[in-house]
């Protein structure tokens, strides 16, 4: 295609129907977007609880036996809902709107699932941690993040 | 001679000199090898420049064993594919059998045992800054870690990057060995720009590159487009976190949020982990000492 006129025509078009696509894939419900809002939800309490555990361990507050204790239950409780069920198969980046979960999550199951159980673990370790004092709980946030970023990077496409 | 075959006749001469130049200013560079004659490398001592340089993070298999240098991770840039190489001690495989200067001219000059250039995804323009007794140890350790047969992949690279000897030109134009952060320095803050400028290589990932891939050294650690172009790699000049929430992220992966660490920098993270914890404070001691960039 040489004439530039017949060029821009071509280009125009193709961006006409792009839109028309990209329209109507808004148009279109994202069937995995519960899943994807449960997750984050989930993550996001998860950093509302570490957020007392780690202005404790920061030294920022005084150690409070009671909103510890509460806070490492939470994280325990959550760490324990986390499944497949939240992660359904193909509810990935790229495809599903807002994931960031990238393809090996699924091609890789055992393995996340297998860091699930670490941060589980991690998890009643800082509600030993919690019971305890302030020091125990800066020494437990190292296993418990280890755990969490584990996750993170093999399973999580880093934001843009 | 009629003009026009003078002009082309000049044009040819200039064209001859010109790549002439180019062939010459594109040979690797003489090395100085006496900086390491005699001297002996400790494997303990080692395993600290091993982390803190962030060896295994690119060479160890996806998810395998840190201490196994076996390569194979791809790393997807706009000017292609480089696929880490096996640098374990493997004799065939691997950098086995080496000597000192062999292995101190690959990672500080980039330029290996036969004489080619080595892509910058390896950062020996950062790793030029290493002391030779650093590197004699970084070596001790390696040499220490266990061989691995699996052959190195070729890296997918396109035309002219994937000439080898334009990266000649490349290094004389972009390969600045230089501190960026001068001036007086605290012993403090001296250690962490070693860290920081020479053995983790912050800069890599976190300085912006121009459209031939050399460092914008003027907007240093000023945050980048990630090397696959998918995501982007933070600003952390002048950044706002306490010396707290620095020293909680690089022990932990936390955020001041509760976000955690994810990508290529829980590699890092976890790297950070292993160091003594006066390192991790030099660290933040150095980043103080970064400027915010001018908007």
């Amino acid at each position: 295609m040489k004439n530039p006129a017949a060029l821009k025509l071509a280009a125009l078009a193709s961006v006409a129907v792009f839109s028309a696509f990209t329209a109507f894939a808004q148009d279109v419900e994202d069937p995995f977007a519960d899943a994807v809002e449960t997750r984050h939800g989930l993550m996001l309490q998860m950093a509302t609880d570490l957020g007392v555990l780690g202005a404790i361990a920061k030294g920022e507050i005084a150690y409070d036996a009671t909103a510890a204790s509460k806070a490492a239950a939470n994280v325990a409780a959550i760490a324990s809902v986390l499944s497949m069920a939240q992660f359904p198969a193909g509810s990935e980046n790229g495809t599903s709107a807002d994931s960031f979960a990238l393809p090996d999550l699924w091609a890789k199951q055992d393995d996340f699932l297998a860091k699930i159980v670490d941060l589980n673990n991690a998890a009643d370790a800082m509600k030993t941690a919690a019971a305890t004092d302030g020091d125990a709980i800066k020494a437990s946030m190292a296993q418990l993040g280890g755990a969490c970023s584990a996750c993170h990077k093999a399973y999580r496409q880093p934001e843009s | 001679m009629k003009f026009t075959s003078k002009l082309l006749l000049g044009l040819g001469v200039a064209g001859v000199l010109a790549a002439g130049a180019a062939w010459f200013i594109s040979a690797p560079r003489a090395f100085d090898a006496n900086a390491f004659a005699g001297l002996e490398g400790d494997h303990k001592a080692g395993s600290q420049v091993f982390w803190a340089a962030g060896c295994a993070s690119c060479h160890m298999v996806e998810g395998g064993d840190p201490l196994v240098l076996a390569g194979g991770q791809a790393f997807a840039t706009q000017f292609g594919t480089f696929h880490a190489p096996n640098i374990s001690p493997d004799p065939v495989a691997g950098i086995g059998g080496w000597t000192l200067e062999e292995f101190a001219r690959a990672i500080q000059q980039g330029v290996s045992p036969t004489g080619a250039h080595y892509y910058p995804a390896l950062p020996y323009v950062a790793y030029a800054k290493m002391t030779p007794q650093d590197v004699a140890n970084l070596k001790a350790y390696m040499d220490w870690l266990p061989a691995n047969a699996t052959p190195s992949l070729p890296h997918d690279i396109t035309f002219p990057f994937n000439i080898r000897r334009s990266l000649g030109l490349w290094k004389a134009m972009f390969a600045d060995d230089s501190y960026v952060i001068t001036g007086d320095l605290t012993e403090a803050e001296q250690r962490g720009r070693y860290i920081a400028e020479s053995l983790a290589h912050c800069g890599e990932c976190h300085t912006p590159r121009n459209a031939l891939g050399g460092l914008d050294r003027s907007k240093w650690l000023a945050g980048a487009p990630s090397a696959d172009g998918k995501s982007r790699v933070p600003n952390i000049a002048g950044i706002e976190w306490s010396d707290a929430d620095l020293m909680t992220y690089f022990t932990t992966g936390f955020t001041p949020e509760y976000d955690s660490v994810g990508g290529h920098m829980a590699h890092v993270v976890e790297n950070l982990g292993k160091l003594p914890e006066s390192d991790r404070t030099a660290l933040i001691a150095y980043l103080r000492k970064v400027p915010a960039p001018n908007p």
